[in-house]
């Protein structure tokens, strides 16, 4: 390349616009700074820095949510900034604020070293934003890197916990298995899209402009439909899409609870992301993607409705009925595929997150808050006669686990109904009809869990000799964590009545 | 003569391959995936990415076999025994042999490419310099985020490895 070039190169590295995340990447420095120079009486405030850099980030993405570039790409490409990327990043730094959030509670009960955490939370945190924005394969597979191997460390944080380990270890090797298909994907649609004996070739066939050009031009290419199917199957394992959702219980279940919160909404969140941005990309090849997503969605949605059923581990549970969430959220995406239905689909979609993430946090803020010290351990048991210790966590529970099975007026009844709607724009028939006996089947085990919460229930005489009761001790709520799970139990309830200026942006598209 | 040499490595590449999993001493599978790498290596040069060949040779046969050794002599791993197959097993193992088969047959019928002629095509990753000016343009942002990869996967190892004394009291 001549000197020209490089520069105009060099010149389009615009960093202003990708300023969120750089000021949320100096701040993992700067905590991990911290941690040297403070005292260590001091270092209780340590996760205050992180929240306090957290939501001066959110507020200014949100104050700045149209900046100029909005529209176009920027990074020579590998970037591209939207409506949807801004929604996502704002999304995904209010994740990172109630996962800190949870962590500062959750680390409370653990002899763990504490830094580390909130440093390696902000790390994924600026990846997931930037894997919104990607626009090209080698900064997603970057990025999705990034935010794989932070998620390895977390998964095994607790490594005083056999359980811990065993769901790092396993998340660590099913992970590089889904990596290495996502890769062989990537490749092969580089092959084939950058062959210069190939009609319409690219000499920057990892740009997604570049290929979905190649694959207009190639509607029937093999060797590209395998490479789709690759990648599909990539992103499938993140979202814990059926048959890749092998991982989900146990590494829900050993993870400590606030990285279960973590993966659950943002890592399933990216990974839809991700679906939308490549289903414009492979959008002359919408039937066969549509057929792969169809059959996943299908068999996602039965898989976790019917093995959350005989689940009596809270966080088994909650990570199974996530899988059968990733069903209908694949539901909207096969809809935006359809033309006439798409952006409305994808704001469709948006909106099942955001109720999704509110009625999530809401109820993992209820079982770090109970979680006794082995966090794996936390079962339907534990959660008997909390109407009467503690009713403020009893009604956030029921508000909670009553959004996520879409119980009317909550805002997961308003995010399955947008769904649902596009989903029959699209005519999609069969799978609504499975969608439905999907949302019947999981009421029963939202309600068991409510019912071991409000409703007594007769346990068998302990014998004389044993422990009194196994349950963790109940402490009472600090005022600050009430106030925020009080919040998003009174979002959820408001979401599902007045969807406001949220809705309208997102559904008027 | 090239032909020759890249039937021999490719030979070279798939026997170590398989040496690597048939193998039930971790070091000599571990040395079989060294040659292996050797092999692609091989297969590069023959493709003028040489930058490729010296790179896979240092980073992966060197670095990266040379920590599997050091961790199989300090676990000090042996072969051990074996499970024998259980018949659901070996369903299981005959059904994704059949898949794989099909897959592969698919892939060799199907997966037609017209390739122009080698020596029509120039092999741009060829040179240090081409690969330098586009990681400190272009990719400077993606070289950024495994900076910040590399940083956390420290952290990681720290965290899940290193013997922490006396945080009680910062409990």
């Amino acid at each position: 390349m001549t000197i020209e070039q490089l520069k105009a190169a060099a010149a389009d590295n615009l960093w202003a616009a990708i300023a969120p995340e750089i000021m949320i990447g100096l701040l993992a420095l700067a905590l991990l700074v911290a941690e040297l120079v403070l005292p260590k009486k001091r270092h209780g405030i340590i996760p205050l820095i992180s929240l306090s850099g957290l939501l001066g980030v959110f507020l200014g993405l949100l104050m700045n949510f149209r900046p100029l570039d909005l529209g176009g790409t920027t990074f020579n490409g590998l970037l591209r900034h939207t409506e949807g990327s801004q929604f996502l990043r704002v999304y995904f730094v209010l994740c990172a604020l109630l996962v800190t959030v949870l962590g500062i509670i959750a680390l409370k009960k653990q002899k763990m070293p504490k830094t580390e955490f909130f440093s390696i939370v902000l790390v994924i945190t600026a990846a997931l934003m930037l894997l919104g924005q990607a626009h090209n394969f080698i900064l997603l597979f970057v990025a999705l890197e990034t935010v794989t191997v932070g998620f390895y460390i977390l998964v095994s944080y607790t490594r005083t916990n056999p359980l811990s380990l065993e769901a790092g270890l396993k998340y660590l090797i099913l992970g590089a298995l889904s990596s290495a298909l996502l890769l062989f994907g990537i490749v092969l649609l580089y092959g084939v899209a950058g062959n210069p004996a190939a009609y319409a070739s690219s000499t920057n066939p990892m740009d997604f402009d570049a290929l979905r050009v190649f694959l207009a031009h190639n509607p029937d290419n093999f060797l590209a439909s395998v490479g789709i199917v690759l990648v599909l199957s990539g992103i499938a394992f993140k979202i814990g899409a059926v048959p890749f959702q092998i991982w989900v219980p146990d590494v829900y279940q050993g993870a400590p609870t606030p990285v279960t919160a973590f993966l659950a909404v943002a890592s399933k969140a990216a990974g839809f992301a991700l679906l939308m941005i490549l289903a414009g990309v492979f959008s002359s090849y919408s039937g066969l993607v549509i057929t792969v997503l169809s059959i996943m969605a299908g068999a996602t949605i039965l898989f976790g409705n019917f093995a959350a059923l005989t689940q009596h581990n809270v966080k088994r549970l909650i990570g199974l009925s996530g899988v059968s969430h990733a069903g209908y959220l694949m539901l909207g995406v096969i809809a935006a595929l359809t033309p006439g239905v798409g952006s409305q689909a994808i704001g469709a979609v948006f909106f099942y997150l955001a109720a999704y993430l509110l009625a999530s946090f809401a109820v993992f803020g209820v079982m770090t808050h109970l979680a006794g010290s082995n966090d794996s351990d936390q079962e339907l048991d534990h959660y008997q006669d909390l109407v009467k210790t503690h009713p403020f966590l009893a009604g956030v529970l029921a508000i909670g686990l009553g959004s996520l099975a879409g119980i009317p007026p909550l805002a997961g009844f308003m995010g399955k109904l947008f769904i649902f709607m596009v989903a029959f724009k699209a005519e999609l028939y069969w799978l609504l009809a499975i969608a439905v006996v999907g949302v019947v089947v999981s009421i029963y085990y939202y309600f068991g869990w409510i019912k071991a919460a409000f409703f007594a229930h007769w346990r068998p005489p302990l014998p004389a000799d044993s422990v009194a009761d196994a349950r963790p001790v109940r402490a009472a709520v600090s005022l600050p964590f009430g106030v925020l799970l009080g919040t998003l139990a009174t979002a959820s309830i408001v979401l599902g009545f007045y969807q406001g200026p949220l809705g309208a942006w997102l559904l008027g598209r | 003569m090239s032909d020759i040499l890249f039937h021999l490595f490719s030979l070279l590449t798939v026997a170590c391959a398989l040496g690597v999993v048939l193998n039930k001493n971790a070091v000599a599978s571990a040395l079989c995936l060294l040659v292996c790498l050797t092999g692609i290596a091989g297969l590069f040069v023959l493709l003028d990415a040489f930058l490729l060949a010296v790179l896979t040779v240092f980073v992966y046969a060197g670095a990266v076999v040379a920590l599997f050794l050091f961790i199989i002599m300090l676990l000090d791993m042996q072969g051990g025994d074996r499970k024998p197959f259980t018949k659901a097993s070996i369903v299981a193992g005959a059904a994704s042999v059949g898949l794989l088969c099909t897959g592969l047959y698919t892939f060799i019928v199907r997966g037609h490419i017209d390739s122009p002629a080698l020596s029509d095509t120039p092999a741009h990753g060829s040179s240090l310099r081409a690969y330098a000016e586009l990681l400190f343009t272009t990719y400077l942002l993606p070289v950024q985020i495994v900076g910040f990869l590399l940083l956390i996967a420290m952290l990681g190892v720290i965290v899940i490895s290193k013997k922490f004394e006396g945080l009680e009291d910062i409990k």
